[in-house]
């Protein structure tokens, strides 16, 4: 017991003369570089997760881990389904690595609402994968949690949402830290996620004579096909099955086109007037709100033209009906 | 002054009712917390309370660190600043006890392809595989990589390696803190306010500060002063960057990337020399930019070089002709890291230096009269003919902050913008500058993260402003106090010390206020900013210049009334007009026109991001071309703040805009703002409307918000010059660093209005 007491003096005093050192303007501990973001940086508040478990966001949540960090609420039907899809995405294409090296985090920015059963309804809504937990836990914590992580929004009147579409992807351990929008491009998010903060540990050779040449050219041209990319993929293909959403192969075919305008840009409404065939959508997609993506009458026309062209397409052509065998007998006709 | 007043601090004059507010929140601890990080409490209180220490540290209560808008009281007049962290300590220094070192000249190789550099460079990037450090790639071993880090391949080849040839070698590395036993002011100790070259400088920002550890800045060769380089039209100069920075990413004292891209802000360059945000590379790799130094226009105009307007000094006193436009001159360049998601974090730890490029206008020879030579105040070059600095002096401001030890400190989750508290030139708080009784010409840099400076002499004196960003203006703007002066701008100025007595002094004063990283709180009159009363502790004198002496010899400088008019565009077709808007203000929607595109935030905390319509909100992905302006054409671009709670400085790479508008109308364009420029401030709920033109070299390119932690978080558009023919492909394929390889990929998303 002695011997402890001794070598506990001595680490005090250890500790005490670093302080000493540290305030007398020494150079800093090499031990310090990225303890400026580390314990005494992120609060160790408690949080509940979908499943109940309570973690403590620096130990469990934070610590020794890469992240992905968003802010959502259940009850969103602005930009949050989107983010969770992209997000989802990019679960998807980091692989087995989530829950290994990587681990993906929502937190509940509307507490009382949602609860870690109204949570774990969500994730399954949007087939979440292992590696993904949502976080709920007391107002001023999350809060606060925000604020340290550069995510926190002031209440502002004029929008609803309140909140910012950014997620933050960080490794704790190497103090790197960047803010990212979380609707934005899944494969970049991917690429800075899983080699830019994990240490180029996963990075793959390149080829030496890496050239231009192989990067594969790309359609410019097709202005519906875009808006298709970047807004609707997260959620939707076309023949390939249902996603989140509907596969929206043939849509054009069985829903008149003044419809398909006024429900894609205003979700909301055509839902909330209960048009049968919006509620029917909402209820069999896991009542998942269809967000309104803003898009212009001119994307919103465009669009609508490319689904127009890639039914028309497929139905012309059996074989390319065939190739998309994958499609599922009960999502064949997902809008019927 | 009611700028104390409202809620940024509170001082003791504070009205009952606010201190009665103060009282209330002491009730609770946590909401005397929220206050005090919100700003409504000031330090003095918290002291009293016992919450703070009078050394600024925080008493040990959990969760008092730093958040989003934070602020914290510092030393004198109980002032407040929010670097996120407490008040910069300064180990009990005075202001204006230590004279401000010039700018350390970089040497310069004359045979860069025959000798000077090992290996000699090459057009396409050298992929000579050297072993790469386990630290660089998650302790994997037996990995091997490329020794220079430019994307490899014919499009990323130099463009016009031999039409252009490099004549000049300049080799630096970006590396950890160290001291310097190098420097090389260019003139003479007298001319530099007594500093003895010889004696070897270590790294601090005031010799009563403490050293700065290796990894708490990084700077070009690791050491202060800032670099200068020294250039010339027509003599295109190779600059190869090693980054000798630590393999290990954790090694950076707390903010900093170890991968970087070197920018040269505003150069003319071919694009794989502009120092693309996704081009970056790696510990142990260099990088090969070839600067060619052409006058815009190079292609088209005087292409048989006859006018010696367009021309580079010649040694000892003549003219080289140089094919391009003569009103495209340009004189006040820097260079900065531009590396994805990091430059504010980068520029802030040290990568930032400056290069003065001399024309046959602007020689660096007051004493040469040949009738285009402007005779701009430098001194006698003594017979070399040009480059002289005697009396041609860079300055760089930006304010730093630094934690207990006395280390630099940043706040990487402040994302609304970084301020220091502690003001430096050349990065040195607070100095004193020795001066002649002449002209001067002081070439003025913001080299902040998100501050906005506006400044005068504190006597009133006038200042005349030659120059904004690189460009002398078309006639001389006589002023006492300078525009705000945004993030990346450049303001040349001459002043003349004549009229003062040998032992006076007089002072430069900031007079811009801050109270976050969003834009300016408060313009302040010269008297107020003189008053000390401001809450922002860089609002003030920040540098003294000391009247020592009569010039040796006569000052037979000039201030000419017509320096450099700007080219007529009128004649050139307009091919397109397009829109950017930064700040989509809540209040305010925009037309949902396929034509906008949308970058920013509203008037609450980010993200800044690219809209291509109004409602999504894209960061940047250098993945992604917004715009692809054809080769050869002009068009005109209106960049608008959509938000009236931010100032935003937006930066078009690669050729000079001419301001046609603000806020739509040409009567709202300031005389100092009517010649060329590459930065173009916006004010809150402004407009800019510009016209460029896009010619001479191809590839990809950026416009971004230089409030860098806006442009990191990400207001950042990737354009690219197209149609030109070979080698200017349609679009470009987006370049991928690893440390084993640039890869590509063929972009992510093209805007719908890019081409």
């Amino acid at each position: 017991m002695r011997r402890t007491g001794q070598a506990g003096f001595a680490t005090v005093a250890a500790i005490f003369l670093t302080a000493i050192l540290y305030l007398a303007a020494g150079p800093t501990p090499a031990a310090a570089d990225n303890a400026r973001w580390g314990a005494g940086y992120f609060p160790n508040v408690v949080l509940t997760t979908q499943d109940g478990a309570k973690v403590h966001f620096y130990d469990d949540v934070l610590k020794g881990k890469s992240v992905v960090i968003d802010l959502i609420y259940t009850s969103c039907v602005d930009s949050c389904p989107l983010e969770t899809a992209r997000l989802a995405q990019v679960q998807k294409m980091l692989g087995d690595r989530v829950g290994k090296d990587i681990f993906f985090y929502s937190i509940s920015i509307d507490p009382t609402h949602d609860t870690p059963k109204v949570l774990k309804a969500y994730a399954q809504k949007y087939h979440i994968g292992p590696g993904w937990t949502f976080l709920t836990g007391k107002k001023a914590d999350i809060d606060l949690i925000s604020k340290k992580l550069g995510l926190y929004s002031e209440p502002d009147p004029n929008d609803r949402d309140g909140h910012t579409p950014s997620v933050m992807i960080g490794n704790e351990p190497s103090g790197q830290w960047m803010r990212n929008s979380a609707t934005d491009n899944a494969r970049f998010l991917a690429n800075m996620i899983g080699n830019w903060l994990d240490g180029w540990g996963h990075a793959k050779a390149v080829d030496a004579k890496a050239n231009y040449e192989q990067a594969p050219a790309i359609d410019i041209s097709d202005r519906g096909r875009y808006v298709f990319t970047t807004h609707c993929a997260a959620c939707h293909t076309i023949g390939h099955g249902d996603k989140i959403g509907p596969d929206l192969l043939g849509v054009t075919n069985v829903r008149d086109r003044s419809w398909l305008e006024t429900f894609i840009s205003t979700p909301e409404k055509v839902i909330a007037a209960k048009d049968p065939v919006a509620v029917a959508l909402y209820k069999k997609y896991n009542g998942i709100n269809m967000p309104n993506l803003r898009l212009s009458d001119a994307e919103l026309n465009n669009l609508i033209d490319f689904l127009a062209r890639q039914s028309a397409e497929h139905g012309k052509d059996a074989a390319t009906a065939e190739k998309v065998g994958t499609v599922k007998a009960d999502s064949a006709q997902p809008l019927r | 002054m009611s700028h104390n007043d409202d809620g940024f601090f509170l001082s003791e004059k504070s009205s009952k009712a606010r201190l009665r507010e103060a009282e209330d929140a002491r009730k609770n601890r946590a909401e005397i917390l929220k206050a005090y990080s919100q700003g409504k409490v000031s330090r003095r209180e918290l002291m009293k309370w016992g919450l703070i220490t009078t050394g600024g540290l925080l008493a040990p209560i959990h969760g008092l660190n730093p958040f989003v808008s934070s602020a914290y009281a510092s030393g004198g007049g109980g002032s407040t600043i929010p670097t996120g962290a407490p008040p910069s300590p300064t180990f009990g220094v005075q202001p204006f006890s230590t004279p401000m070192p010039r700018f350390d000249v970089i040497a310069r190789g004359n045979n860069p392809l025959g000798g000077d550099l090992t290996p000699t460079p090459t057009a396409q990037a050298n992929q000579t595989q050297q072993p790469l450090d386990p630290a660089l790639v998650g302790g994997q071993t037996g990995l091997t990589g490329p020794i220079e880090g430019r994307p490899g391949g014919p499009i990323w080849a130099h463009q016009g390696f031999t039409d252009h040839a490099p004549q000049v070698s300049v080799e630096m590395s970006q590396a950890q803190a160290q001291t310097n036993t190098v420097y090389n002011p260019a003139v003479a100790s007298n001319l530099n306010s007594g500093i003895d070259p010889t004696s070897p400088i270590p790294l601090k920002f005031h010799p009563g500060f403490p050293t700065q550890n290796a990894n708490s800045v990084w700077t070009f060769n690791g050491t202060i002063p800032p670099k200068l380089v020294i250039g010339r039209y027509g003599e295109p100069i190779l600059f190869r960057h090693h980054n000798r920075l630590p393999a290990d990413v954790t090694q950076n004292n707390g903010f900093g990337r170890n991968t970087i891209s070197t920018h040269e802000h505003n150069g003319h360059h071919g694009a794989e020399n502009d120092g693309f945000t996704g081009a970056f590379f790696f510990p142990n790799q260099f990088y090969d930019y070839h600067w060619p130094i052409v006058l815009a226009g190079f292609r088209s105009v005087n292409t048989d070089a006859t006018d010696p307007r367009a021309g580079s000094p010649a040694d000892n006193g003549g003219i080289n002709k140089v094919p391009g436009d003569w009103r495209e001159t340009m004189s006040t360049h820097w260079f900065h890291d531009h590396m994805f998601t990091f430059t504010s974090q980068n520029v802030y730890k040290g990568n930032a230096a400056m290069f003065n490029i001399y024309s046959a206008l602007d020689r660096g020879d007051e004493t040469v009269n040949d009738g285009v030579n402007l005779r701009l105040p430098s001194g006698s070059s003594n017979g070399k003919g040009w480059g002289n600095l005697d009396y041609d002096v860079n300055l760089m401001l930006n304010e730093k902050a630094f934690d207990a030890s006395g280390q630099l400190f940043m706040d990487i989750f402040q994302f609304d913008g970084f301020l220091g508290d502690l003001m430096c030139v050349n990065l040195t708080y607070k100095p004193f500058f020795e001066v002649e009784r002449r002209k001067y010409r002081f070439r003025i840099l913001n080299a902040s993260v998100s501050r906005f400076f506006k400044y005068g002499l504190s006597d009133g004196s006038p200042m005349i402003q030659i120059a904004n960003d690189g460009n002398l203006l078309p006639t001389p703007v006589v002023q006492t106090l300078s525009d705000e002066q945004g993030i990346a701008e450049r303001y040349d100025w001459v002043i003349d010390f004549s009229r003062y007595n040998i032992g006076d002094k007089v002072w430069m004063v900031n007079t811009c206020e801050h109270r976050d990283g969003k834009k300016p709180s408060a313009d302040l009159t010269l008297a107020q900013a003189l008053s000390g009363t401001s809450s922002d502790p860089c609002v003030g004198k920040f540098l003294e210049f000391r009247i020592v002496r009569d010039p040796a010899t006569p000052d037979v400088s000039q201030v000419p009334n017509v320096l450099i008019p700007n080219p007529d565009l009128s004649s050139i077709p307009v091919s397109r007009e397009r829109t950017f808007t930064f700040g989509s203000g809540a209040s305010q929607p925009l037309a949902a026109s396929e034509e906008t595109y949308t970058t920013g935030a509203g008037n609450q905390a980010g993200p800044w991001g690219v809209q291509t319509d109004n409602g999504k909100m894209l960061n940047a992905s250098w993945g992604r071309i917004s715009a692809a302006p054809g080769y050869g054409t002009r068009e005109v671009w209106t960049l608008q703040n959509g938000g009236g709670g931010w100032d935003h400085p937006i930066h078009i790479h690669f050729e000079e805009g001419q301001i046609l508008a603000r806020n739509g109308s040409a009567s709202n364009v300031p005389a100092w703002e009517k010649g060329r420029k590459d930065v173009y401030r916006l004010r809150p709920g402004g407009s800019v409307t510009l016209t460029m033109q896009f010619r001479d070299w191809g590839g990809m390119f950026m416009e971004h918000c230089h409030n860098t932690v806006h442009e990191d978080n990400a207001m950042l558009v990737r354009w690219e010059i197209d149609n030109g023919g070979a080698p200017f492909l349609r679009p470009l394929p987006t370049p991928v660093p690893t440390p084993q390889g640039v890869g590509f990929v063929a972009p992510d998303d093209i805007a719908p209005t890019a081409f």
